[in-house]
């Protein structure tokens, strides 16, 4: 290895990671959503038991003093990183913390919603969801996910565009491939009803992890 | 998937002392693309190999070789 070759590697690791510029805002957020349920669960439990609950103002103001002091931290540590960017470079991380943040309200939301004591699996998968949750995170999903990808098609490398071509097509076949099968297997009675949302997830994994090993291989 | 092009780029790069990263922000792209490009996973799109010529002040088939030797089939 010559000289230069080192310094030009070393120069590559001195380099602060990106993850964090997007991380942590994911984080606040999700961190802001985990608080307020938290306080909504105390107060739901307080009334359960007969006590008196916390001020309806207590849980709301929590969460906005924790998104205030993290969004301060992050300021800090981020803004100088952030000005150097190009105007593309900045778009396409606001469009993944945009993502993020969407997918942490959901996720926070849905939390918030359960009633009582749930399993990890009966929350997600096949527990009921309230109208107001399943309508509002029908919205969040569609809008958001129109909002992102409008964003992210119009930010996203030569590079990271033929990656994603290649991983939608990967996850198009793994939803033709076992779809058909399945359900003609089902119409003979030999397998239950085709689950939707074990084919969706089937695709979505295969996409994703194609997508990664063209991007980051 | 397209053949696979040859390329100077990292001997480019090295040249002027950039990391992959000074690089790819010179060309706004992201820091994996001009990896998967010096490693030969990847070929640029004609936009972004005009892009490196301009940046380098050489030709595109200065940067890339398709292994013809600037030759086209017929000669």
């Amino acid at each position: 290895m010559t000289v230069t070759e080192a310094k030009t590697m070393a120069n590559d690791a001195k380099r602060p990671g990106a993850f964090g510029l997007i991380g942590w805002p994911v984080a606040i957020v999700m961190g802001s959503a985990m608080l307020l349920g938290g306080f909504a669960g105390y107060n739901q439990a307080a009334i359960d038991n007969g006590e008196g609950p916390l001020p309806v103002w207590a849980g709301p103001l929590a969460a906005l003093a924790f998104a205030a002091f993290g969004l301060a931290f992050y300021l800090r540590r981020y803004a100088p990183m952030w000005r150097q960017w190009s105007p593309r470079k900045r778009r396409y991380w606001l469009t993944l913390a945009f993502c993020g943040a969407i997918g942490g309200v959901v996720g926070g939301w849905l939390v918030i919603d359960q009633p009582g004591e749930r399993g990890l699996t009966e929350m997600l998968a096949s527990g009921a969801l309230s109208p107001g949750f399943a309508i509002g995170a029908a919205l969040l999903w569609t809008a958001g996910l129109a909002v992102g990808m409008i964003f992210y098609h119009r930010t996203i490398d030569d590079h990271e565009e033929r990656a994603w071509l290649w991983a939608g097509v990967a996850g198009w076949y793994a939803f033709i491939f076992p779809a058909p099968v399945w359900w003609v297997l089902h119409r003979a009675a030999l397998a239950p009803p085709a689950d939707v949302m074990l084919l969706f997830c089937l695709s979505l994994i295969v996409n994703a992890v194609v997508w990664m090993w063209l991007k980051f291989r | 998937m397209d053949a696979i092009l040859d390329n100077q780029l990292k001997v480019l790069r090295a040249m002027r002392n950039w990391s992959q990263a000074e690089l790819a922000d010179r060309l706004d792209v992201s820091r994996q693309a001009v990896n998967a490009i010096e490693t030969g996973k990847y070929d640029p799109s004609l936009p972004l190999a005009f892009k490196l010529g301009r940046l380098f002040g050489l030709r595109i088939e200065e940067i890339f070789d398709d292994g013809h030797g600037g030759k086209d089939d017929g000669e």
